[in-house]
């Protein structure tokens, strides 16, 4: 949050501090701050906005049908995508600002902090998302009260432990941490009386905040972990390939990969859109910490399966094993390719290497629930067009939220100079902000240090 | 480094004992919480209460007179889908049908059993160990019942039942969760053995206690040897054990039992997390390390941050 001596107008544009390890020159990346010009609404979000709609008129049948004829579900397949893959997979790029939050704060890489804001829009929109999936994934919603009555709970059940902190996580921690956003809006766009306000409660956020983060970090490493953990229990349905003691452990650093690999991929991607400059010395922290978690994932992974004997079965060239074999190389080549500096510090390769981590990082976490999963009665589940379009749906929603987000509120890390405290209006009449007195600074001229 | 040679405040101490202190705690208390009783013990011992059903599949002729009578007890509806709405002909376990008669065949040798299939009532079950509101829960006799007012329909009790038994009410707006409960409430706590034992003409499946009933199981192979597979009762060690128990002629793998480990699922599942999170244990744990850390960082960017305002003229943002 702003302090209040930021409101004046004679704005120094902030001089770039070096980078200590040399290996680029300028850090572009100073501060979140909002997207200001340029049109919200383009055809891509309206399309994006149609394909919510879409899923959310799907969301509304689904609440007076049954689920039988709404999805392809059956009692041996009982969990289709919308626990599959908008829970189990998606969470795992959502992690995010667990990976990059434990990096900043527990193990002190204090360059991570004005990405953290990117990595929290992201993780508490899939985290909501995902939510919001299983709200209508669930057959006797109602009964859910029994969450709030800890006597009715079942302490060893896995599943218990992630309905009751996801929906924790979501709506007090992710919450809590992106609430600074909201308020340092209303400070720029707020009246006196809303900034007298804040000046009274920000400092209070600033003392609760080391205290909050402690649970925004304890929490999902249990939930991603019992997501492991639920698999458990499935025993032999799962393939020995994936079906193992360690999955708690290796899911929650699946996440940690994923939550890493997402945000470099997503920040590439954002800034690419909105012309930002990006910043060498972050984005290659990012990729070192990638790199380090798929090495991590993959020692796990490797003495996991020599321990269960299981490794013959890795390269037995079947179905199962090819997938393995695709699943390992996929964050294998990232792993290896960001050891090198010359990958690291190229957008590009950068952007592919993420890219490939991410559904690597996916596919680890999706297989075992589905593809994988084969109990012996010889039924089938592909999912149905409703439960595919409500998942669609639901990543489309995400993705809108992150589009206004990213335009409405200082997400994006950016140059401090390009702030210039014109946040976007609400409303759709202007679609850009007024132009404000003082002159954009280019970066090339912060470089040169003018 | 010598940590008594940092200079500390009172205060600091003090916080640094109590973080210690309750670090230590926190490790000590939940590990002798954790010796005195195992909830889920890799080899479950049955209760003495535990009543059983024991199926022979060589006597079964398949008469199916088990099927409505177990509709009966628990008013189920006949499956007439197959039938044309004429007769009961359910094509395995579904929403409307808590126990089935299957038939195996072999289609080259004339080899063939038929196989009675419902709730296994496990000594240590997958589904109540996952279920997170305890919905699904073991009662008196063993009995494996579920209650409709506690289930959120998560259907995790279908992910991890091995013999894939519970049933969830696709079709319906209120769905419940359809399997077998050994007729508790119907006959169980009335002293009535179950619907489709009592229904039984030819005492294929019987109704006992648990170890009355393995003991005449083992009798009868001991009597015939080699007539039955494996010249074991299936249920007996099968996944920590279970309180319905078969004979079988033909491998159990053929007539739809699965080939399962002596262990109990749940004790794999949980060995590590019931240590973990005994008495959040592990997550305070985590909770004292990571707040240690978070601390010392914070610091270090808060003193951090006031020099970079000044230096710079740009706030820090959270």
């Amino acid at each position: 949050m702003n302090s209040p001596a930021m409101s004046s107008p004679d704005l120094t544009p902030t001089l770039a501090s070096s980078d200590k390890r040399g290996t680029t020159l300028i850090n572009h990346w100073q501060a979140g701050v909002p997207v200001t010009t340029g049109p919200v609404l383009t055809p891509l979000l309206a399309g994006l906005i149609a394909l919510a709609a879409i899923g959310f008129v799907m969301a509304a049948i689904r609440v007076v049908s049954p689920l039988g004829p709404f999805s392809a579900m059956n009692s041996v397949y009982a969990w289709g995508i919308w626990k599959t893959f908008n829970v189990m997979t998606l969470t795992a790029l959502g992690s995010g600002p667990l990976a990059l939050g434990m990096a900043a704060w527990v193990f002190n890489r204090q360059k991570l902090h004005v990405v953290m804001r990117t990595a929290l829009v992201s993780g508490f929109l899939f985290y909501a998302t995902g939510l919001i999936a299983l709200g209508f994934d669930v057959g006797r919603p109602w009964n859910f009260y029994s969450a709030l009555m800890p006597w009715r709970w079942n302490t060893e059940s896995a599943m218990l432990e992630i309905s009751i902190c996801m929906p924790l996580y979501c709506a007090v921690f992710l919450s809590f941490e992106i609430l600074p956003l909201f308020l340092e809006r209303l400070y720029y766009t707020g009246n006196e009386k809303s900034r007298a306000f804040l000046r009274h409660v920000s400092p209070r956020i600033r003392k609760m905040y080391p205290f909050v983060i402690i649970g925004a970090y304890v929490i999902p490493l249990m939930h991603q972990s019992s997501l492991g953990g639920l698999l458990l229990l499935a025993g032999d349905k799962i393939n020995p390939l994936w079906q193992s003691p360690a999955m708690p452990w290796l899911y929650l650093v699946a996440a940690a990969l994923c939550g890493f690999a997402f945000t470099i991929f997503l920040l590439l991607i954002v800034c690419l859109r909105y012309g930002r400059k990006l910043d060498g010395g972050v984005l290659s922290e990012l990729a070192n910490l990638l790199s380090g978690m798929c090495f991590f994932f993959l020692a796990i992974r490797a003495i996991d399966l020599i321990w269960r004997g299981q490794i013959h079965a890795a390269f037995a060239f079947n179905k199962m094993s090819l997938l393995f074999l695709l699943e390992t190389s996929l964050i294998l080549i990232p792993a290896v390719a960001l050891r090198f500096r010359r990958v690291r510090q190229t957008p590009r390769t950068l952007l592919n290497m993420s890219a490939l981590a991410c559904v690597g990082g996916m596919l680890y976490r999706f297989i075992p629930t589905s593809i994988a999963y084969s109990p012996m009665r010889s039924t089938s589940y592909f999912p149905s067009v409703p439960e595919l379009v409500m998942a669609v749906g639901y990543i489309s929603l995400g993705i809108v939220a992150f589009i206004f987000a990213v335009n409405y509120f200082a997400v994006l890390p950016g140059e401090a100079s390009c702030w210039d405290h014109a946040f976007r209006p609400f409303g759709w009449k202007r679609r850009t902000a007024a132009p404000t007195e003082m002159p954009l600074m280019p970066a090339t001229a912060l470089e040169r240090g003018v | 480094m010598n940590i008594l040679a940092v200079p500390l405040t009172r205060r600091q101490a003090f916080k640094a004992m109590l973080g210690i202190g309750s670090t230590v705690a926190s490790v000590v208390l939940p590990k002798s919480a954790a010796a005195s009783t195992e909830e889920h013990p890799a080899h479950p011992v049955a209760a003495p209460d535990a009543v059983a059903m024991l199926y022979d599949s060589t006597i079964c002729t398949g008469c199916k007179a088990c099927m409505p009578a177990c509709n009966e007890a628990n008013g189920l509806p006949a499956d007439t889908l197959l039938s044309g709405g004429i007769w009961d002909m359910p094509t395995g376990l579904n929403a409307q049908t808590k126990n089935i008669i299957e038939l195996y065949q072999d289609p080259k040798s004339d080899e063939f059993a038929f196989v009675k299939k419902q709730c296994m009532h496990c000594l240590d079950p997958a589904c109540v160990t996952g279920c997170p509101f305890g919905s699904l829960k073991k009662v008196d006799f063993g009995a494996v019942t579920w209650n409709s007012s506690l289930c959120i329909g998560c259907r995790y009790c279908e992910v991890a039942c091995p013999f894939e038994v519970p049933q969830f009410e696709w079709q319906a707006l209120n769905p419940k969760i359809v399997k077998c409960e050994f007729c508790y409430d119907q006959r169980l706590k009335e002293n009535l053995e179950p619907a489709c034992t009592a229904a039984c003409p030819t005492g294929a499946v019987i109704f006992g206690k648990r170890d009355a009933l393995l003991d005449q199981a083992k009798g009868r192979i001991a009597a015939v040897p080699d007539k039955y597979y494996e010249n074991r009762v299936y249920g007996e060690h099968e996944a920590g054990g279970t309180q319905v128990l078969y004979l079988s002629s033909v491998s159990f793998q053929k007539i739809g039992l699965p080939k399962l480990g002596p262990t109990s699922l749940g004790h794999y599942a949980t060995k590590v997390t019931s240590v973990i999170y005994k008495w959040l244990g592990g997550p305070v744990l985590m909770a004292g390390v990571l707040g240690l850390f978070i601390r010392r960082n914070w610091n270090r960017h808060e003193a951090e941050r006031l020099l970079h305002e000044k230096e710079t003229g740009f706030p820090d943002q959270l």
